[in-house]
């Protein structure tokens, strides 16, 4: 079925969506999991000033997800990693004690943001500068190390550059900060009056890491839905929402078929959203209660 | 990544010749830039003000169903860039003389405002820098003004895109990039710079349009000596601070002011190496257009830990009042507070949010929003907006009074990844939670309240940056466009959808309207085309 939409009228435009309360179809909701995952694939986030490419962090693994910030970041040279690890220990040697053991600065300045080593290249800068030092400002030279020494500590400085540079290649620290029995006394008050014990059984399993556990439990998108009822003068059309505009509605019914309706005059639109109670959450939740229940969730093994 | 032998600037023989027939002789008085914008659209905001208000009014709501499409300009023969699979143009045309000037990174062509037909083409090859955006060029006299990735300031000659001299300001090895389009004011080319993975400290240049000797350098962070390094905790932290100038300003040329809206403070996420409110990052500096000074300073978001990167367009408007006309701005920050000014103090009267936010606990003396300490990124994750606003530009109607912006509804978990206590970079990461609905919203600068929205359905969440800088105009016309390619009229004043189109893109770049030839443009780039439309006769 498809109505033309008539130029210059739009009488039945929705001011600002209405979510009510999950109504039925859970039958139908079984058959699109993962819907709106989808779309939550294309949403851009935020980047220090920038848009960043639209990248799903969630299905890369670590390695890809630090190759294509660095392709997009524009970095340079990838820095010798086995270069890099025998550098750590020439550095911890003989920088360290100024420089901190990780180059970001102890009483001598972080090295990481150093226009000298940014401007390096493959330690072609560097090793000259080594050789020499900085007397006048207390930095002695390191003449007595050999060539390759300097090398591996330039790929070292240029691996702690990657590492700040590159936020694809940035890890999570331990989230479980929160009390579980403060979690678990939450969910007991808060989640019950719509789930059961069963939702949460070995709830921590399901999800390799507790960012994952910690954002599904908040928004567990794979179940979240919309579900839309449409009256037409030609009739009643209810199902899962595909997609909605201003212009054009479409939605699957019972029985799979997909209707696309253009939003006209007599074209009146009822949604209801399977995540209401959730969003609610979002909006109210304190960090304190997030980490709590993070943390009684993922004893939940 | 692309790579070529030769280091510079070419152009087609093809593109070359049929510049040589080309009967367009640009010259753009620089004395005329700033006045209202009528057969032109010579900067990136139109004017000086960042109104992006036209006073045209050939199109208008009573005959947009004669609205059609004239020509179409689709970029070919690009292809991939690093970072971005295909070409997406997110600049502002600039209109002058019958030519227009569209970029994407590292290109810029000069078309035939009439036609659509390429008149020159300018290919730069980049040694590094982020390939994301490009936000359009600056003209003075027959010069066109081009920022590349790798921060080169390039003049070209507007009638044949010969290349006259080309100036570096920035190092792309420090993470410096550049987006952003010049803007010209007098005998000055306003260049600013972007880049924050290096937490290196952001800086606006003005260069001689003539001759490309630089003329003064503002910092966004103070230097040695400076009183307002008392809000870091030391000069190295400050030196390292960030504060981006990566979106053009405005100017009063009353006041000989510029106003700019400074980025993000570094390191991004993690603020705990640098206790303090870090001026002037995260603010709207204004400036003497002549000599760089700080003549005064208004920080949208003191001590930020949330990238809210303060670069949506400060407008400037005059607010009849009492028989003495008041000089204001007002500027929908990427916080999600609204902020209206006295442009000539930098004094605030309206600072309210305009999208539902609990991070702050209510403003200092001076106006400036108080964060909730709990609110910063933390380990176990902190629930904290996303970005209300961004880059594209609201526009400000001075028949409705209103100013209008396309703002996002959302949350996020900010968390932080680096706990030490002297962090680099970002040191955190966000992830988006929930729902996050586009909402296109009428604000009184004079009050903060909201005089309609528009939320756009979407069963998406919505992108934080796609979608068009506005323009609203004299006929009550306010154009922007949803996140499902549709092009989109409003009645300014309340909000009604009059008219839309579904293009083959979501409009990415700014849009702008001038007279050719007695008839009224509508221009915009939306993915790898430019459009222009106007009435059918």
């Amino acid at each position: 079925m498809r109505r033309h939409f008539v130029t210059g009228l739009r009488a039945n435009r929705i001011n600002g969506l209405r979510y009510c309360a999950p109504l039925l179809w859970a039958a139908l909701l079984a058959g699109v999991v993962g819907g709106l995952e989808v779309g939550g694939r294309t949403q851009q986030r935020q980047a220090g000033g920038e848009e960043r490419a639209e990248q799903d962090y969630q299905n890369m693994t670590s390695g890809e997800r630090a190759a294509s910030t660095r392709a997009f970041l524009g970095l340079g040279a990838i820095p010798d990693k086995a270069a890099a690890l025998r550098g750590a220990t020439h550095f911890a040697q003989n920088c360290g004690a100024c420089h901190g053991k990780d180059a970001r600065g102890a009483m001598g300045p972080s090295l990481v943001t150093s226009d000298l080593v940014l401007t390096d290249e493959h330690g072609q800068q560097l090793s000259a500068f080594l050789k020499k030092g900085r007397p006048e400002k207390g930095m002695p030279a390191f003449a007595t190390l050999s060539h390759q020494q300097m090398i591996d500590i330039t790929e070292f400085l240029h691996l702690q550059v990657e590492n700040v540079a590159n936020r694809g290649s940035y890890k999570m620290l331990n989230i479980l900060v929160g009390n579980a029995l403060n979690g678990k006394a939450y969910v007991e008050a808060r989640c019950m009056t719509c789930h059961t014990a069963e939702t949460f059984a070995h709830i921590a399993s399901k999800f390799r890491s507790p960012e994952q556990l910690q954002r599904n439990w908040i928004w567990p998108a794979r179940y979240g839905t919309l579900t839309a009822k449409v009256k037409t003068p030609e009739g009643t059309f209810s199902g899962w929402l595909k997609q909605i505009s201003d212009f054009r509605i479409t939605l699957v019914d019972r029985s799979g078929k997909t209707h696309t309706i253009d939003r006209g005059p007599g074209v009146d639109v009822q949604m209801s959203d399977r995540l209401a109670g959730h969003q609610e959450i979002i909006m109210t939740l304190s960090n304190d209660d997030m980490h709590d229940v993070t943390s009684y969730l993922e004893t939940l093994k | 990544m692309k790579t070529r032998a030769v280091f510079c600037a070419t152009i087609s023989a093809a593109a070359l010749l049929s510049s040589l027939f080309s009967a367009q002789k640009v010259s753009l008085d620089p004395n005329t830039i700033g006045k209202a914008p009528v057969t032109s659209w010579p900067t990136f905001n139109g004017d000086y003000s960042g109104e992006r208000y036209s006073t045209l009014t050939q199109i208008s709501p009573d005959n947009l169903n004669r609205l059609a499409l004239q020509w179409v300009y689709r970029i070919t023969g690009v292809g991939a860039q690093r970072g971005a699979p295909v070409p997406i143009i997110k600049c502002t045309p600039l209109q002058v003389d019958g030519v227009l000037y569209i970029t994407i990174p590292d290109h810029l062509w000069a078309l035939d405002a009439g036609t659509g037909k390429e008149l020159w083409h300018y290919d730069w090859v980049d040694h590094g820098g982020h390939l994301i955006g490009q936000r359009g060029v600056g003209i003075w006299n027959s010069t066109v003004f081009f920022l590349t990735p790798d921060n080169w300031l390039i003049s070209l000659d507007a009638n044949t895109g010969k290349e006259n001299w080309r100036k570096n300001y920035a190092d792309a090895r420090k993470q410096y990039f550049s987006t952003s389009a010049p803007l010209i004011v007098k005998n000055h080319v306003i260049v600013g710079v972007g880049g924050d993975a290096m937490d290196m400290p952001g800086f606006l240049d003005s260069f001689d349009p003539a001759t490309g000797d630089l003329q003064w350098t503002w910092w966004s962070t103070p230097r040695k000596g400076d009183p307002a390094l008392e809000t870091w905790p030391n000069e190295a932290a400050s030196d390292h601070g960030g504060g981006m100038t990566w979106m053009p300003g405005t100017y009063d040329p009353v006041l000989n002011l510029l106003y700019w809206p400074t980025g993000n403070t570094n390191p991004v996420f993690a603020g705990q190496g640098r206790p303090g409110a870090n001026l002037w990052t995260e603010s709207i500096v204004a400036l003497d257009v002549d000599t760089g000074k700080l003549k005064w300073y208004f920080q949208v978001s003191p001590h930020d830990t949330h990238d809210f990167d303060n670069t949506t367009a400060p407008i400037l408007f005059d607010h009849p009042a009492n028989g003495k006309p008041e000089r204001l701005l007002v500027q929908a920050a990427r916080n999600g507070f609204l902020v209206t000014l006295d442009r000539a103090t930098g004094k605030y009267l309206v600072v309210k949010p305009y999208v539902p936010l609990d991070y702050s606990s209510g403003l200092s003396a001076e106006g400036e929003p108080i964060p909730i300490p709990d609110k910063d990124p933390s380990v176990g994750g902190s629930i904290n907006i996303v970005n209300a606003s961004n880059w594209p530009a609201p526009a400000y109607s001075p028949k409705t009074g209103l100013v209008y912006v396309n703002s996002v509804e959302g949350k996020a978990i900010y968390y932080l990844t680096d706990d030490s206590r002297n962090p680099s970079g970002y040191g955190g990461t966000v992830v988006g939670i929930g729902r996050a609905v586009r909402v296109l919203q009428a604000i009184d600068p004079l009050t903060g309240n909201t005089a309609w929205r528009h939320a756009y359905p979407n069963l998406n969440n919505a992108p934080t940056t796609v979608g068009p800088s506005l323009l609203t105009t004299a006929s009550n016309l306010l154009i922007s466009g949803d996140d499902q390619k549709n092009l989109i009229i409003f009645s300014a004043d309340r909000g009604e959808i009059l008219w839309h189109h579904e293009l083959n893109a979501n409009e990415s770049g700014g849009i702008v309207t001038y007279l050719l030839d007695g008839k009224q443009y509508i221009v915009f780039g939306a993915g790898d085309s430019l459009y222009a439309w106007s009435l059918r006769q």
